[in-house]
């Protein structure tokens, strides 16, 4: 594994920083998409992601990383298992944050058949593709916005449906296909589907910092990773692993926080307000609230969480005349002020 | 001595001794000798740097299983593609303006990660190199793939250099030295990279380049990242203890400089501590700041550093060092860099193949050997051998080979997929006083429904507008919408009608995308009342004549188009041009903007 830029020391994108502790704490929440420039540290940011995640439980011989503790035998390869009439073993492992390459093939993304064993053995296997790698972790997609349409296509379909079914090449496979979409792009260099943004849950907008002074700090820590990547993050393992701890801390609380009717009836008022499509906006408000609330260590959700959460949970899913200027984040704050008050 | 051909070795030395923290250069030029003779040092460092094929498919870049080895052995045999093969070395990317849109990815990603995955899966392996991009680009073509400019740490551009350009002693000397035979050049190598290990900016200079960069509106943070550890290598290179202002100036010019998206403000002002928050793309050109009266020319290099001077404020002494290698106009090329082709358009390259071999939806197999990109269809390969294996099987044993399966040349089969082409249409506006304003309204209200519809099928599109002396792009090839807005809100009316002019540009921008793949058509607003000529002079009979051939033209290549009347009645000549250039000619004398973007989408489909 390439060693990735420790979380903890990244400058600056606080939203940024913000969204991925909120999905870290929830993955229900939704995936993420980053939009800015080039060059402003959305890779990096997500690539780091997975310093937060505490590590998962999975079957040993699983090719999709089934978690043990589940009882109903979702993939073939632990139903296989469990016809043995074997215990599973258990092993752990990192949370798996997959990249999906632009050029991507089709066949690479959803699996293929097993070259190896078809020309060797003369079998026929299914060869896992990078979705069931990601299963239970991250799929990440860098300019998402240059995703060829018919990876779009498909990643809509399995992001809705968890599975990925594969019925070509004389194979008939289904399998779990759970992750969190991340994204990251250039607004200036093509739009999205609203099919698409519509399944992410978050959307940040990052920008390089201004302040001399963080840009100085940001040049520095990146010059010392590149120098010394292992020991670089040795220096920042505490923080990462104080990070850590507090994202295990706020799961914990997570079942516990109460979002209340009146919230509930804040979120549908913005949602309305706005005209966004489908409950998939209350969902993901209250979720998002919720996982803010149980970050701060808070029981309940208030208007204060929605209000930081709202920006993020809503920009992308306005329904919008693309030739309208006023940029969604100003009709959200808009709305917000309406619904909460000033 | 010329400056820019001396930072060019200066790069070159660089490279060789820190390939992987440079990433790489993007290296502007034309086929000629000032390349090959830099490409030719280049061949002294390194004798044995890799090529990268236009046309690699992914297997081999990434590497992935070796079917000859694996059918003749019947284990699986994998190989490790070019990007792993390439560890810790420089690799080079002839022709990078054309290089497929995946391979540019692919590149990227492992520009980045320093890892690459085999294709069909695997473990990862390294591959941490530094990529020699050669983009032979002209001006006003697209060049290459901007997320892979962007991973690059050094920029250079010869193409405004002549031949028996001559560089400092200094670094030829130490291009010397590098390339001398036997171990010397590795020993000499390793010692610089040790030093490079002890040398650090201080704090003052990391500010300095910051301040620089932010000046220059460069946004990312690459570019100051490249150019902190460029400076380094320069002064390890330079055998100095620490890194000087010589050092920080080149590293300048090659990292940040090229990358200026403004100019700043002349040395003697505060730089403005502040960007405008809005995005610089939609600021107009740059404040026209004069350079400083007494910038070097090329012939002059910059006065080094010399001890009796006052000292400078290191971020004056960097600007002006920065500065010293550009050429005089180099305002009206920052200027154009704003505004020109190259933004935007390069993602589009994958329509050239209406029926692809890698991607797209599935049509059936078809016999072929897996090369050039194609994928090996295993299921129909194995069909087609199936039938023929007993007989294969006896001629083998009567070899005494064992009894595997046998697979034959004649049985491969491979994928094939269909592709959607991707379209441009190109807008052509008249905004001359003929074509009065209100009809210039409508025309704008047309062109913004016809965006909004091209939006929804994914379509590029691109805006010419012309009045005055000279047609203008007002919006390169673009699938974004909002630039699209912007540019026709900017679009002032009144003067003449350069009709010439403006079916010159649209030809040469149609040409354009079809060498790029892209399906183009035109759409003409226009009331064909031509009376400025292409010289940009007056005069009715001169233009409609250079405007029926320039039509000629635009029919000769066969290229679809719709022509708009926009005068208040049907105006003969305008018919007469359409016809010449084979348009769909379409009156509007009463035209409502939706009624208009309903004939030309009518038209169009």
């Amino acid at each position: 594994m390439a060693i990735p830029f420790p979380f903890s020391a990244i400058v600056g994108q606080d939203e940024m920083k913000l969204a991925i502790q909120i999905v870290a704490i929830d993955p229900k929440v939704g995936g993420i998409l980053a939009l800015g420039d080039r060059g402003t540290g959305k890779s990096t940011a997500v690539r780091a992601l997975a310093d937060l995640l505490p590590p998962l439980q999975v079957v040993v011989g699983c090719s999709y990383g089934c978690d043990p503790a589940s009882n109903s035998a979702t993939c073939s390869d632990c139903a296989a298992l469990k016809e043995a009439g074997k215990r599973p073993k258990t092993q752990t492992r990192p949370v798996p944050v997959v990249d999906l390459p632009l050029g991507a093939s089709e066949d690479r993304v959803v699996g293929a058949l097993d070259l190896e064993k078809a020309l060797s053995l003369g079998i026929k296997a299914f060869s896992p593709g990078l979705l069931a790698q990601a299963n239970r972790g991250f799929l990440y997609i860098d300019e998402v916005n240059l995703l060829e349409d018919h990876l779009v296509d498909l990643l809509i379909d399995v992001a809705a449906s968890g599975e990925n079914v594969v019925e070509r090449e004389g194979l008939s496979v289904r399998h779990p296909a759970r992750f969190v979409l991340v994204g990251s792009g250039n607004p200036e260099e093509g739009e999205l589907r609203p099919q698409l943004l519509d399944r992410f849950g978050l959307s940040v907008e990052v920008r390089t910092p201004q302040d001399i002074d963080q840009r100085i700090a940001v040049i520095k820590r990146r010059d010392a990773f590149e120098r010394d990547p292992q020991g670089f993050r040795d220096e920042w393992a505490l923080q990462n692993q104080g990070l850590r701890e507090h994202i295990l801390k706020a799961r914990k609380l997570l079942d516990k926080v109460k979002v209340g009717d009146d919230l509930l009836r804040l979120c549908a008022q913005l949602c309305q307000s706005l005209g966004t499509d489908g409950l998939r906006a209350e969902l993901t408000l209250m979720r998002a609230c919720r996982s803010l609330a149980a970050m701060q260590g808070h029981k309940a959700a208030t208007p204060a969480h929605l209000r930081t959460v709202a920006p993020m949970a809503l920009r992308h899913r306005l329904r919008r005349n693309p030739l309208d200027d006023t940029g969604s984040g100003t009709r959200v704050e808009r709305a917000l002020t309406e619904v909460l008050g000033a | 001595m010329n400056l820019a051909w001396d930072d060019a070795l200066w790069a070159l030395a660089a490279l060789h001794i820190d390939p992987v923290g440079m990433h790489g250069i993007w290296l502007r030029a034309p086929h000629g000798p000032v390349r090959d003779e830099w490409l030719s040092l280049l061949q002294h460092l390194r004798p044995n740097v890799r090529r990268l094929p236009n046309n690699i498919d992914s297997e081999r870049l990434l590497g992935g299983l070796d079917l000859s080895a694996t059918l003749s052995t019947g284990r699986p045999v994998t190989q490790a593609g070019l990007l792993a093969q390439s560890d810790q070395s420089l690799l080079l990317a002839p022709m990078a303006e054309r290089m497929a849109p995946e391979a540019a990815a692919i590149l990227g990603q492992v520009l980045d990660s320093g890892r690459v995955t085999p294709h069909g899966g695997g473990d990862t392996q390294d591959a941490r190199l530094g990529l020699i991009a050669l983009d032979e680009a002209l001006e006003d073509e697209p060049g290459m793939s901007e997320s892979l400019q962007e991973r690059l740490g050094l920029w250079l551009d010869l193409r405004h250099l002549g031949r028996q350009e001559t560089a400092s002693d200094e670094v030829l000397g130490l291009l010397g030295v590098l390339a001398s035979p036997g171990e010397q050049a590795d020993t000499e190598r390793q010692t610089v990279f040790e030093r490079l290990r002890t040398l650090r900016l201080n704090d003052e200079q990391i500010q300095a380049i910051t301040q620089m960069a932010q000046a220059m509106g460069i946004d990312s943070m690459r570019a100051p990242l490249a150019c902190v550890r460029l400076a380094c290598v320069l002064a390890a290179l330079r055998e100095s203890e620490a890194v000087e202002d010589v050092d920080l100036g080149r590293a300048a010019r090659l990292c940040l400089t090229p990358r200026a998206t403004q100019m700043p403000a002349p040395p003697e002002q505060e730089a403005p501590p502040e960007q405008p928050p809005e995005p610089p793309a939609e600021a107009p050109a740059p404040p026209e700041p004069t350079p400083p009266d007494n910038q070097p020319t090329p012939e002059q290099p910059p006065d080094a550093p010399q001890e009796d001077t006052p000292p400078q404020d290191m971020g004056e002494m960097l600007l002006e060092a920065a500065l010293a290698s550009l050429p005089p106009d180099v305002l009206a090329q920052l200027a154009s860099t704003r505004a020109a082709p190259i933004k935007g358009g390069g993602q589009s390259r994958s329509g050239e193949v209406r029926q692809s071999r890698s991607r797209g939806s599935p049509l059936p197999p078809r016999p072929g050997l897996p090369r050039q990109g194609a994928r090996l269809h295993v299921l129909a390969t194995l069909g087609h051998a199936a039938p023929r294996q007993k007989l294969r099987t006896s001629v083998a044993s009567a070899e005494g080979t064992a009894s595997r399966l046998k697979i034959r040349a004649e049985d491969f089969h491979v994928h094939r997929f269909a592709q959607r082409s991707q379209t441009c249409l190109i807008f052509a506006i008249d905004a001359s006083g003929s074509a009065a304003l209100h009809r210039l309204a409508e025309a704008k209200g047309a062109v913004e429904l016809l965006l909004a519809q091209s939006y929804s099928r994914r379509d590029q599109v691109c805006v010419v507008g012309f009045r005055g002396t000279q047609a203008e792009v007002l919006l390169p090839p673009t699938k974004s919408l909002v630039r699209a807005k912007r540019s026709l809100a900017g679009l002032p009316g009144g003067g003449g009608t350069p009709l010439p002019h403006a079916i010159k540009l649209a030809l040469e921008l149609a040409l354009q995308q079809r060498r790029l793949g892209v399906s183009p058509s035109l759409v003409m607003l226009c009331d064909g009342r031509a009376n400025v000529s292409l010289e940009g002079i007056g005069g009715r009979a001169q233009a409609l004549q250079e405007s029926l051939s320039w039509a000629n033209a635009w029919r000769a290549q066969g290229l679809p188009s719709i022509w708009i009347d926009t005068s208040a009645r049907p105006e003969p000549q305008a018919q007469q041009i359409a016809l010449a250039m084979g348009s769909r000619y379409v009156p509007l004398p009463q035209a409502s903007s939706q009624r208009m973007a309903q004939v030309v989408q009518a038209a169009a489909n």
